[in-house]
């Protein structure tokens, strides 16, 4: 009981330190360290009708506003290849990984970013929600378009995560809209 | 190759972010000895050590620690950048964490929960595993193509081995005269002799093998490969592999529960963790609802795995697989390697 008290008492100075050192943190060189972006876009309609809209993986350019083009050689078939152009140029070349439309969601993959300063990239698309509240959750992980020390400032890991994030939320913002006809 | 300079544990850190997390500021263990003398009789009257989990959390930096009798985190320590690997070292009383961007592991008092020290380590530290009897710590140099090792008790760097490219899991036998590490774009396992330092034997295993785990029971070493989506199954007497184990998109971690019986790996790709029966050798459970799991550990009747996805540790009940509890971690959690221990007398 001493024990759990001691620790618990402890813990806001241990956080404290902990605020302290990310402050001093220096902008070394190091090697690539994954990172993460999730972003989600609740939209008033059901989940069924969310899903029509994205379930197919070559759809992305119905609604996606950045997206040219988006053909899939293979469909929704685990290993089908979409090749994604981007308006005003750039492209990505993504492999479908896992599709579940039971649980309406889709999982792909990409060794090389393409248009995104990325590599080693995976990102799954999934659509939950009861009545007409809906939940869609666009996620990736990956690392940063440079892969030694130093990288320059437009292959970092703050640019790949600020490629991605923009992309998810331009893409579920369109979703939104398009689906709630606003 | 040379040795990385020994470095006592007292000894200031190089910088900043991994300084003594006294609450009253900064203050080197030497000086504080009386003081740490009494926080110990607190901390470690007897029965009161219950296990505790250490998951590094690589997005903020720091290391949660999680009481398993209370399933919280009950301490949260600043370590190094990008905290990736761990050990929990019962027998030496401390964990130790590898820091692959600040190169350097983190030496954490279990006692105490606090960091008492810091070791330069290379280029890029990864897969770190320590010897039963806690004497001896190793770390994979990922740049560097070496493993290094160290003497716990002091913290001095012993002579370093080279192996082949890219290690990542490093695994300690049970009598601790052999290390085992995956050597992931060479698509093999490095067996190591503690005694001469040197590689003894080398095997072919599946593509990208990243984590490794001893069965002793067995005497097989599971090396998980994350590309070609299995676990090789090494017989570690005659160093070959005798079997290759199906599991889930890029397997990473594996942990065996505590009769021996069930095999947890964690898929990173599908989000899944795969139960595999140790004797049969083959999957025979995939268990859905994990975020992008990395590490796993067993201890008593429950299994933990780290979600690097959704920064979380779920609760398993090991025989069932049934998740219990999901508890709340720092960014980005990774866990890779032995996570739990308590503070046992060397």
């Amino acid at each position: 009981m001493l024990k759990r008290l001691a620790i618990r008492w402890l813990q806001p100075a241990l956080a404290l330190a902990a605020l302290g050192g990310a402050v001093a943190l220096p902008a070394d060189a190091h090697g690539p360290t994954r990172q993460k972006v999730i972003e989600t876009v609740k939209i008033a309609a059901p989940a069924s009708v969310v899903w029509a809209k994205v379930r197919n993986f070559d759809a992305l350019k119905d609604w996606h506003p950045a997206v040219e083009a988006s053909a899939a050689d293979k469909g929704n078939a685990e290993g089908s290849e979409r090749k994604v152009a981007l308006k005003g140029g750039g492209a990505l070349v993504e492999t479908l990984e896992r599709y579940d439309d039971a649980q309406m969601r889709y999982s792909y993959r990409a060794k090389d970013g393409g248009a995104l300063p990325v590599t080693n990239y995976t990102s799954t698309i999934s659509v939950s929600g009861e009545g007409n509240a809906t939940t869609v959750e666009w996620r990736g992980a990956f690392y940063r378009g440079y892969p030694n020390n130093d990288p320059p400032p437009d292959k970092n890991d703050e640019a790949a995560v600020k490629a991605v994030t923009g992309m998810y939320q331009s893409g579920l913002a369109n979703l939104k809209k398009l689906v709630e006809g606003k | 190759m040379e040795p990385p300079a020994a470095r006592d544990y007292t000894a200031t850190p190089e910088g900043h972010e991994e300084a003594p997390s006294w609450p009253w500021g900064r203050r080197p263990l030497r000086s504080g000895r009386a003081l740490a003398g009494a926080w110990l009789m607190v901390v470690a009257m007897p029965g009161a050590a219950a296990p505790f989990a250490y998951i590094t959390n690589q997005g903020s930096n720091d290391v949660s620690v999680i009481d398993l009798a209370l399933h919280q985190v009950v301490a949260t320590v600043a370590v190094g950048h990008a905290p990736a690997g761990v050990v929990a070292a019962s027998r030496a009383g401390k964990v130790f964490v590898s820091n692959p961007d600040s190169k350097t592991i983190s030496v954490i008092d279990m006692r105490t929960q606090r960091v008492v020290g810091t070791l330069p380590a290379g280029s890029g530290p990864v897969g770190i595993d320590a010897a039963p009897d806690g004497t001896r710590l190793f770390v994979a140099d990922w740049y560097a193509n070496r493993v290094l090792a160290f003497d716990t008790a002091t913290g001095t760097a012993l002579p370093s081995i080279d192996v082949g490219r890219a290690p990542a899991g490093v695994a300690v036998d049970t009598s601790g005269a052999t290390v085992y590490v995956a050597e992931r774009d060479d698509d093999s396992v490095a067996a190591i002799d503690v005694a001469t330092s040197r590689v003894r034997g080398r095997v072919k295993v599946g593509t990208h093998p990243f984590a490794l785990l001893v069965d002793e029971r067995r005497e097989r070493l599971y090396a998980l490969n994350v590309v070609s989506n299995d676990i090789s199954v090494i017989d570690t007497r005659r160093l070959e592999v005798i079997a290759t184990v199906k599991v889930g998109k890029a397997p990473y971690g594996a942990a065996l529960t505590r009769d021996g019986a069930l095999l947890y790996v964690t898929n990173q790709h599908d989000d899944s963790v795969s139960v595999v029966d140790a004797e049969r050798l083959e999957a025979v459970r995939t268990l859905p609802g994990f975020g992008y799991p990395e590490g796993v550990a067993a201890h008593a009747d429950r299994v933990y795995v780290v979600n690097w996805m959704d920064d979380d540790v779920s609760v398993l009940d090991a025989a069932s697989g049934r998740t219990l509890t999901r508890i709340a971690t720092g960014k980005n959690s990774r866990g890779f390697g032995a996570f739990i221990g308590a503070p046992l007398s060397p």
